[in-house]
């Protein structure tokens, strides 16, 4: 692609099921790993998160997506149907963190970093010598890279 | 602490889902999990599956009105919590036993990854381990 196009489908996704697809317009973010108690739990294992602003993400299917508010400030987002995780999203921000999980391949998307290193489970093992934070990462950090109109 | 076999010597194991709507207790030593790469434990999960495993009559459930079930493939199910989402188990359908979530193991766990699997469906966005 020779530039970003608001309206070309960057990435697709899903459930486990298919009750629930997902197209991402515009940037996402680099992959990030969190290692946090919340997240260990919901998902089962560290999940490796994408993220995107709220206006470039298309939901289909969003009967089937119940949110779950696991603190005041987040929530989760998963299929009723089957139980996979999609959504991580910080309330009122105006953006969303997406399973990398769900996309389809080839995501074009490479992790980056892992987060809450500090409140990492004993069994969990970071072999990758990517960075490692003992805790949350910065706000800009979190955001997806702003878009581009020139090739780089 | 790990034995010689690689398995743990802890008697009893405790878990369950974010919000505790899913309890669980598991009797006895468990084995090394296996972390699995595949696509429909990458999709469930929105991360890796990393299980363990809790023998036939060996484990009880608490809460299980709150335990949903997805057929992911024939005769293979996948129980995760309604309320909240939580990934817990992973079902062969008749076979008495149970996958569990490493994740949803009260810490600590005294687990360690024995083996990865299905590495030739990894995702495209981490390099999945070598061995």
């Amino acid at each position: 692609m020779a530039q970003d196009d608001k309206a070309a489908v960057r990435a697709r996704g899903h459930c486990l099921c298919g009750a629930i697809e997902i197209e991402i317009r515009g940037p996402l973010r680099d992959v990030v790993v969190c290692h946090c108690g919340q997240c260990r739990r919901q998902h089962g294992a560290p999940p490796g998160y994408t993220a995107a602003l709220w206006p470039n993400v298309t939901i289909h299917g969003e009967k089937n997506l119940k949110w779950y508010q696991s603190s005041p400030e987040a929530r989760r987002g998963f299929c009723r149907a089957c139980g996979s995780s999609l959504f991580w999203e910080p309330i009122g921000q105006g953006r969303v963190s997406i399973a990398a999980g769900c996309l389809v391949k080839p995501t074009g998307l490479r992790t980056v970093r892992h987060i809450f290193v500090a409140e990492k489970a004993d069994f969990d093992e970071i072999t990758d010598g990517l960075e490692q934070l003992p805790h949350s990462m910065s706000a800009a950090a979190a955001l997806p890279p702003p878009p581009t109109t020139v090739d780089a | 602490m790990h034995e010689g076999d690689g398995r743990v010597s802890a008697r009893k194991t405790s878990g369950g889902c974010l919000c505790g709507a899913v309890r669980y207790e598991i009797e006895g030593p468990l084995p090394p999990p296996s972390a699995c790469h595949c696509s429909q434990c990458r999709r469930h999960h929105g991360a890796l599956g990393i299980y363990t495993l809790a023998p036939a009559e060996r484990y009880k459930i608490k809460g299980d009105r709150n335990l949903a079930w997805f057929e992911s493939s024939p005769g293979i199910r996948r129980g995760f919590c309604r309320v909240c989402g939580s990934k817990l188990f992973w079902e062969r359908i008749g076979s008495g036993q149970l996958d569990v979530t490493m994740g949803s193991i009260d810490p600590p766990s005294g687990l360690r990854i024995g083996r990865h699997i299905h590495l030739e469906d990894a995702g495209d966005y981490y390099d999945p381990p070598s061995r």
